[in-house]
């Protein structure tokens, strides 16, 4: 049945897994395309990143964070969505690019950079580098949902080094630019991180491409809520995006308009949490 | 003629929602007519040998039988006239811009008020509506296949006509409710809901598919819908929003009309938490332009809890292209009217919120293409208001992510697609109509197009085999 979930696990202490049955956009899937979901019949629109698009169904990887998240991790395997749309937004080309990089450090990320991975090695001639960050060890996904195997090199990071290198994916991406030759870099997930790493690799004037969060509703390019700037010039995430070259991003404004709804998500949240006790 | 020979200059007022009341829901202002109250004002009609009403009227409405069946107190046949040639009255007797078309025309207009043309219209849609009486269709299926893009009103009225003609019509629609600018555009004060979902239960019931969640271009190609269809007909209207391009429209506060329509009608978010979608509405809020949009985003942010909003307009009242009975209510429930003032850039706080507008003020020129008088900035008025909420309603253009994803169909640089005199675009078998092919226009201009472009697939479909 279309929209139902097949598979729901959790990934670490915050994060899951929610495999639903879509077919159309498993076909069309590629990575750098979204979805969007309604969970239930009063819910909202939520974009989704999709770690992997394959046989009729779609993986992704979720975050508890606001109401709509910790409504669906109550759902169960058998349990249908309301609508799963998409593919959707304009994603790069999976083309030969040479040496790449994916880097990662939150749940959206980690499901574009298990996508990019396997897209990316399908085609002749690239060489793939994942790097991925977690906060700690009892927070790092199985190995099953990492890239480990699909890339050429694979590098763990823990915030406080219980596994893998200590740090930020960026301490190791500085020393990757210091050994090798990288053609284009990709990244996901944290934003402010996002521009960090934009600052550091244009230093190197290496190709940058993020995946931008900002809060969507219609997701085909109506509402307008999505607009980012690039190089002053007004770009939609849904339909333009959702990446786009870091080096000409304005991050502050991303990180801005993203907490525009902030007190309203929290009240949501708090209110669900709230009903959820007394039933 | 009118009882006494004479037609009575008033019109049988409407009895609306009290303005204290109404201002705190979204539910219908007009409260609609009782059968003594529509008769009355049906009665005030001339029946004119050559109705001007019906030549102003873009789809040539039988809006003379219409009012004389209402006078016989024929409800059943009124509707019966008023359902041949617009499958949707209850929804233009609503919406379209009467005092522009019909009611402008009315002959009686020139010594009182012109006949309520629209609210007797929606009155036996309604009639008909609550009665359960409707159309009965038989249809003698055809095997052809035609793909309509976009359940609006250009392609609710198009796979209606084109369904009725025996063919088999499925509706491509981008978002998860059918109905277009009527679901998403326009609020409920002015077209309730279960209008608009009784007329897309009507066509499905006749055998019309709508295939929700389906953009063409994005998630089914265009090219897959030329070679599984033997028509197409593009009615995507014209659902991007345009954006003044002045600084400060990143701030937090800022929206698109579109965004905050899509947000109250589409997504209920004027019942958050209910509905999950969150709306944040400040105190004062700007509104900048004063078409039927933006009295729709006015009383909506009023509606929301808004204590002031302001309208911004560059051009005087005068001038406003919204319905007058829209701008009529919007004054009524307060909307403070700002004339001859132009946005120059927004201001923010430290956060990113929106804290302000600068203005700069206007005056009236030579008549532009549009006929009206083209505003010019005064040099050195410049001057700020402080908002906490900006709402652009600036008009919309259709949409560039079909348009490019639309291979070989030919279209205007503003996005504009190209049709012949039959609706037929530059693609054989691919037809168009309503505010794609316009820009953004009326319902009633959309319905005519849809019709006519039906008429051509007809044509086009029983020629080809």
């Amino acid at each position: 049945m279309e929209h139902q979930i097949t598979r729901k696990l959790d990934l670490c202490k915050d994060d899951y897994l929610l495999e639903v049955i879509a077919p159309k956009v498993a076909e069309r899937f590629r990575p750098g395309n979204f979805v969007i979901l309604i969970t239930v019949p009063n819910g909202e629109r939520i974009p989704m990143s999709v770690q992997k698009a394959e046989k009729g169904k779609i993986a992704m990887f979720i975050k508890r964070l606001g109401k709509t998240s910790y409504e669906l991790d109550s759902f169960k395997v058998g349990d249908s969505l309301v609508a799963v749309i998409g593919p959707l937004g304009n994603p790069p080309p999976m083309k030969k690019y040479g040496n790449i990089i994916f880097a990662s450090d939150l749940v959206c990320g980690h499901a574009e950079n298990y996508a990019f991975c396997q897209g990316l090695k399908s085609i002749g001639g690239n060489y793939v580098i994942s790097l991925q960050t977690f906060p700690t060890k009892s927070e790092v996904y199985p190995e099953e949902f990492r890239p480990v195997h699909l890339c050429d090199e694979y590098y763990l990071t823990t915030l406080d080094g219980t596994e893998g290198a200590k740090g930020h994916y960026i301490e190791v991406l500085k020393s990757l630019l210091e050994e090798k030759k990288i053609d284009i870099i990709f990244a996901g997930g944290d934003i402010p991180n996002l521009q960090k790493l934009a600052e550091l690799t244009r230093s190197y004037q290496i190709p940058t491409i993020v995946t931008v969060r900002q809060i969507m509703v219609d997701g085909t390019g109506m509402c307008g809520s999505c607009r980012v700037f690039v190089d002053g010039e007004m770009k939609l995430t849904c339909i333009d995006g959702p990446m786009f070259d870091a080096h000409r991003l304005n991050f502050q404004d991303i990180i801005n308009r993203l907490s525009m709804f902030k007190q309203r998500e929290e009240q949501a949240l708090k209110e669900y949490l709230r009903k959820k006790g007394e039933v | 003629m009118a009882k006494g020979g004479k037609a009575k200059k008033k019109r049988v007022p409407m009895r609306e929602q009290d303005v204290k009341v109404r201002i705190h829901n979204f539910r219908s202002v007009p409260l609609g007519y009782s059968e003594e109250e529509v008769i009355k004002e049906a009665e005030r009609c001339l029946q004119c040998k050559n109705p001007k009403c019906e030549l102003n009227c873009p789809v040539n409405l039988k809006i003379r039988d219409t009012l004389q069946s209402i006078i016989e107190r024929d409800f059943e046949k009124a509707f019966f006239v008023a359902k041949e040639d617009n499958p949707i009255p209850a929804i233009t007797g609503r919406v379209c811009p009467q005092e522009d078309q019909c009611e402008g025309a009315c002959v009686v207009g020139k010594v009182g008020d012109a006949i309520n043309i629209g609210k007797l219209i929606a009155f036996v849609a309604d009639w008909a509506r609550e009665k359960g009486i409707e159309e009965e269709v038989k249809i003698y299926e055809r095997p052809e296949k035609v793909a309509v893009i976009g359940s609006g009103p250009a392609g609710i009225c198009c796979a209606n006509d084109l369904r009725k003609a025996g063919f088999q019509v499925i509706i491509f629609e981008a978002l998860h409710l059918p109905g277009g600018v009527l679901t998403y555009g326009i609020p409920a004060f002015r077209l309730p809901k279960d209008v608009v979902n009784y007329e897309l239960d009507f066509i499905q019931k006749m055998g019309v598919k709508i295939q929700l969640n389906t953009i063409v271009g994005q998630n089914v190609s265009f090219g897959e819908l030329q070679k599984e269809f033997d028509a197409i007909f593009i009615g995507t209207g014209a659902g991007a929003p345009i954006f003044m391009g002045i600084e400060g429209e990143k701030l937090m506060g800022v929206y698109s009309a579109n965004e905050f329509l899509i947000r109250v009608n589409l997504m209920r978010a004027y019942e958050f938490p209910e509905w999950d979608t969150p709306i944040v509405c400040g105190e004062r809020v700007g509104v900048i332009g004063a078409g039927n949009v933006a009295m729709d985003s006015a009383r909506s942010a009023l509606r929301l809890g808004a204590k002031e909003v302001h309208i911004l307009y560059r051009r005087t009242k005068q001038y406003s292209p919204a319905r007058a009975e829209e701008l009529t209510h919007a004054l009524e429930e307060g909307i403070i009217f700002h004339e001859l003032v132009n946005p120059v850039r927004i201001l923010g706080d430290d956060k990113g919120w929106v804290k302000g507008i600068e203005l700069v003020r206007m005056e009236l020129g030579e008549p532009d293409a549009s006929g009206r008088p083209r505003p010019q900035p005064i040099k050195g008025s410049e001057f700020t208001m402080e908002l906490d909420t900006v709402i652009e309603a600036l008009g919309t253009r259709p949409n560039r992510l079909f348009l490019s994803r639309a291979e070989g169909l030919d279209i205007y640089p503003w996005g504009g697609i190209k049709a012949d005199e039959n609706m037929m675009t530059n693609i054989e078998g691919v037809f168009v109509g309503g505010d794609a092919v316009s820009g953004a226009a009326t319902v009633i201009r959309a319905l005519g197009d849809g019709r006519k472009a039906a008429q051509a697939i007809y044509n086009y479909l029983s020629t080809k085999h």
